[in-house]
């Protein structure tokens, strides 16, 4: 379960400071997908990184199981993301030096999985990239980068997975493809998926859509 | 962690991200190790070569002879031992013919450091010499062969025994250069002394004895034999005196300590650059790391010892190349040196070592140390500011630590303060710069329209970071500049000292009445000779009425001392006047000019009186002046200078200093006949010796200045490298909107010119001062400011990195706007 009290978000602009969340309220069960969805600027992604536990919140916290992220300090969170939650960006994010192999192993290197090597073997199986294990981000298009990004969180099996507009850099026969991969290995794990995405097909797909507009929490 | 350092930097390696990091760290080592080696293994060579000025390792000389016992220690410790005997003595050949001669007598072993020479015919092809003349037998000087009128041969007498001339004597290591006493050499066996009956009880001789071997039973030996010393005997070793080549090689090493410091630097200044570079293009790996579980502590751990790893790899490689380095000098040059170079041991590897773990921790390590701070969010965030930069901490741990290694390198403060203060000079002038670039406002914009407009738009929105690199560049301009001015400045003074006419013959004792002969067979002979001097021998007594303490002791400032002097009307060429005046030319009056280091030893300064004894008689002089003078000229020079008319009643001889080619030693034949009692000193063979070790040096300086121009090029390309990612990701941009390829390479030119232009002069300002510094306080030579170095400095600061930056830039115009967009 993830459940975010009283989220407030503000940065320093121009000599004055700037909310970009103004007291987020909302608590997502283990198991459920939700999309968060909102025009640019409204605070998507913000929020997205907050519940992660990849900011810290300038008020208020997030609690995820029995863990108040905001008792933590970097490195506690860097653990406990290591351990719980997997990632899908826009960008993909995969390591420019590393083959799609090792990109998969990183995660499961740094959780110290002994088998690195056969799980993130098999998850690019089942991205059906077993032909390019070892070919770097460069030699490959970006539904194949992102299809790596998506073994490669998987691959950690994580408990919760958190997608940022994860088919915002491809074409809607890719995007579609890829969603279609998400959504199979989520159900397959039985992992909580929270997304951004301004794309309302995948809204749709989520069991919930929640609506940011100027920072607050306007529909459920 | 699993994932292990060395994947890590495997990956990394194949990624290009490492060439600066890893080349500027293996050059570090290398060029410490390397010069440190070479200067290790040629200090030793030169202490061999000072050995060999004793003949031996230790010497201990007597007027009377010596415990055999002594020799019989020595040998039983496992020494190598010899023995001689120097004295004068009437050398005689028929009814006719005598001369009085240096006769020298020499066990079997003689010498045990260096070589005796002789030729097979007087002033002959000179030898190399295993050992001196069996019993019986006697090698003479070239000019005896003339005085006594025999050959190769025939008989001389020395006292009641004769022998058989079978060489002409030609050098020994050990031979004197003072010109006192310098009779021609009979060199016998040691064996024969007693047959000849000329040794007697209060004869004035000398002998010595000499041992050779490992320097701890020599040390050993030594303090065994001090307990014995009685206070006639003398023990000498390495420090009694070398040839004029002393300063040369100190200054020498200075240039080769100095290169290597600024090596340091400049390899210091690269790895930081480099290990900047490296930490910001990392920052967004460790982003994705940490949005994937890696701590702080664990992305720490894992640049550490990656950076740990590639510590030990490079020192490897650098201790390697530093080992090659001096190798391939030594190996080259092998055959030109005078003795064999000895090993360098493990210290210079050491330094190397400690030099990489030095620039590891204090240039590479605080960037990537914030590493391990980069916010997660930056996977959602690509614009979030990077860690990357460089706080005031990290300039003063590199500031101190750039002191640390190079005095710890040179251990030497001033060499360490002059090339500081230029440095100083170039970042502040650096930063005046960068506040006027940012003052002038936004002048000329964004105007894509021309190359020109283009060019200062860019110059003019990267202020600060341009300013940055100025001064980067500018500090390895001017160490490199530093270097060639310094390094042309020595090989221009040695040129100067010895040119190839240098004087390498001295005659001595010319007689007044031979004065005119000498000259004039001198001239009808077309030898190249100086002037000839005037010479006295004086005893100096007393200064200003105090008299002087008569002692051997040369440590001892104040004591009375003899020395040749000369009278002159003028200033002799090539001295100068530092205090005092010089004497009207018509002067009768007692005055003295004094050599500068002379009148330092003594105390005295203008006004001050000199007594002296010419002969029997005494001479009180004024000192009106004080001259300095360069001993290492090879011309005749004097401690003491007299007015004509002051010394005229004093009788004098005269000498010169003249030079002869190989192919024309002929002539000394001819001339002893014509003046017999004139002393000819050869000098040929030790000055070709001094002009064989500074060639040599030379190229060591040549080759560690390429070795240097190599660091200070990777600096270069760091510092390109360091901006390359901005101007690439603009000219994209511009290509995307359609900018034409000539519009865009020729803005990237004219920006890194004019960086490279601002550069040059600051680097040639800086250096100029700099070298001022080091020349004057370090390295004892006079300064000069240098016209050649203004067009090098500023021409090749533009050259250089307009060229390396359009070529790091080529890119732009030959891949698709579209892929380095997205790259970057």
């Amino acid at each position: 379960m993830i459940k975010a009290e009283n989220l407030l978000k503000r940065v320093p602009m121009a000599g004055s400071e700037l909310e970009i969340l103004k007291g987020i309220n909302l608590e997502i069960k283990s198991g459920e997908s939700a999309a968060i969805v909102g025009a640019s600027g409204s605070g998507k992604s913000t929020l997205l990184g907050l519940l992660a536990g990849l900011d810290e919140p300038s008020e208020g916290r997030v609690i995820i199981g029995d863990t108040d992220l905001s008792q933590l300090d970097e490195d506690g969170r860097a653990l406990f993301r290591g351990k719980h939650i997997g990632f899908v960006f826009q960008s993909f994010q995969l390591l420019p030096a590393l083959t799609a192999l090792e990109n998969v192993m990183l995660p499961l290197e740094l959780n110290g999985q002994p088998d690195a090597r056969e799980q993130a073997e098999h998850f690019l199986q089942r991205v059906e990239l077993t032909e390019r294990m070892t070919h770097y981000p460069r030699q490959m298009s970006g539904g194949e980068q992102q299809r790596v990004a998506i073994a490669r969180a998987f691959a950690a099996r994580p408990d919760i997975l958190f997608a940022d507009e994860p088919t915002g850099n491809l074409d809607t026969r890719t995007g579609s493809h890829i969603v279609e991969v998400l959504f199979e290995l989520n159900r397959e794990q039985g992992a909580t998926l929270v997304l951004v995405t301004h794309d309302q097909g995948l809204a749709e797909l989520c069991e919930r859509r929640l609506l940011l507009d100027a920072g607050e929490l306007v529909s459920d | 962690m699993s994932m292990t350092a060395s994947r890590m930097l495997a990956r990394d390696w194949r990624g290009g991200e490492l060439g600066v990091l890893v080349a500027a760290l293996i050059l570090a080592v290398a060029v410490v190790s390397g010069i440190s080696a070479f200067t290790t293994r040629l200090q030793s060579a030169l202490e061999q070569e000072s050995h060999r000025f004793l003949a031996a390792d230790r010497v201990v000389r007597s007027g009377f002879d010596m415990p055999a016992d002594w020799i019989g220690e020595a040998g039983s410790r496992g020494l190598a031992h010899a023995r001689t005997l120097t004295f004068p003595s009437m050398v005689f050949a028929g009814e006719e013919n005598m001369f009085l001669a240096s006769v020298k007598a020499v066990t079997e072993a003689y010498p045990l450091r260096g070589s005796l020479t002789y030729s097979e015919q007087p002033f002959g092809q000179v030898l190399p010499g295993e050992r001196g003349p069996e019993p019986g037998q006697v090698w003479i000087d070239s000019r005896l062969f003339a005085l006594l009128d025999v050959e190769i041969g025939d008989t001389v007498a020395v006292g009641d025994a004769d022998f058989t001339v079978v060489a002409a004597a030609r050098t020994e290591p050990d031979q004197s250069a003072s010109f006192m006493g310098y009779g021609p050499r009979v060199l016998m066996h040691y064996d024969d002394i007693a047959a000849t009956g000329v040794v007697q009880p209060g004869s004035r001789v000398e002998f010595r004895q000499l041992y050779a071997g490992p320097e701890s039973e020599l040390n050993d030996f030594v303090t065994w034999l001090e307990e014995r010393l009685g206070d006639n005997q003398k023990l000498l070793d390495v420090n009694q005196g070398q040839p004029g080549i002393g300063s040369a090689l100190a200054r020498a090493e200075s240039f080769l300590l100095l290169a290597g410091s600024l090596g340091v630097v400049l390899a210091g200044v690269a790895i930081a650059l480099a290990a900047r570079r490296f930490s910001e293009r990392h920052n967004d790996y460790v982003a994705i790391m940490k949005s994937l579980g890696a701590t702080s502590g664990s992305v720490n751990r894992l640049y550490g010892s990656s950076l740990l790893l590639l510590g030990v790899v490079a020192t490897a490689l650098g201790c390697l190349a530093g080992w090659g380095m001096q190798a391939a000098f030594f190996g080259l040059f092998a055959e030109q040196m005078p003795v064999a170079p000895g090993p360098s041991g493990w210290r210079p590897y050491i330094i190397g070592s400690a030099t990489a773990l030095t620039c590891l921790l204090c240039f590479a390590w605080p960037p990537l140390r914030r590493l391990g701070l980069a916010s997660p969010l930056r996977v959602l965030r690509r614009d979030m500011p990077t860690e990357a930069r460089r706080t005031l901490g990290d300039y003063v741990i590199g500031l101190t630590a750039v002191t640390l290694l190079m005095w710890a390198y040179s251990q030497n403060w001033k060499l360490t303060f002059a090339v500081l203060a230029g440095l100083a000079i170039t970042v502040l002038l650096g930063l005046v710069l960068a506040l006027t670039l940012l003052r002038g406002g936004r002048l000329v914009g964004m105007s894509a329209g021309s190359i020109w407009r283009l060019a200062l738009a860019g110059l003019q929105r990267r202020g600060t970071a341009n300013a940055l690199q100025v001064v980067i560049f500018a500090m390895a301009i001017m160490l490199l500049l530093v270097l060639l001015l310094v390094r042309t400045s020595l090989i221009d003074e040695w040129q100067t000292q010895l040119p190839p006419d240098t004087p390498n013959h001295f005659m001595l004792n010319i007689a007044p009445e031979e004065v005119q002969g000498v000259d004039q067979m001198l001239r009808s002979e077309s030898v190249a000779s100086e002037a000839l001097y005037p010479m006295i021998r004086v005893r100096l007594m007393s200064v200003n009425g105090e008299a002087l303490e008569r002692t051997d002791d040369r440590n001892q400032p104040r004591r009375q001392r003899e020395s040749n002097i000369t009278w002159s009307d003028t200033l002799p060429v090539g001295n100068e006047l530092l205090a005092g005046e010089w004497w009207a030319p018509d002067s009768a009056e007692p005055l003295v000019s004094v050599e500068v280091e002379y009148a330092e030893r003594l105390g005295v300064t203008v006004g001050d009186k000199l007594g002296f004894l010419i002969g029997s008689e005494p001479l009180e002089a004024t000192v009106t002046s004080i001259r300095s003078l360069d001993w290492q000229s090879f011309k005749p020079n004097f401690w003491l200078v007299f007015p004509p008319r002051a010394l005229a009643s004093y009788p004098a001889t005269f000498m010169t200093s003249f030079h002869l080619g190989e192919g024309d030693k002929a002539f000394l034949n001819r001339f002893i006949r014509n003046f017999p009692t004139v002393t000819v000193v050869e000098m040929d063979v030790v000055i070709e010796q001094v002009r064989s070790i500074v060639d040599q040096v030379s190229a060591a300086i040549e080759l560690v200045l390429a070795v240097i121009m190599g660091a200070g090029s990777l600096v270069l390309v760091a510092g390109v490298q360091a901006s390359v990612d901005a101007r690439m990701h603009e000219s994209a941009i511009l290509r995307a909107l359609g900018a034409r390829r000539s519009l865009i390479l020729g803005g990237l030119f004219i920006e890194f010119a004019a960086l490279g232009l601002f550069a040059g002069l600051l680097a040639t300002v800086a250096a100029e001062i700099s070298v001022y510094i080091l020349q004057t306080w370090v390295m004892d030579m006079s300064y000069s400011p240098s016209a050649w170095v203004w067009p090098v400095g500023v021409g090749a600061g533009m050259a250089l990195i307009a060229g390396l930056g359009v070529f790091s830039c080529r890119r732009v115009v030959s891949s698709p706007p579209v892929a380095l967009l997205r790259e970057l």
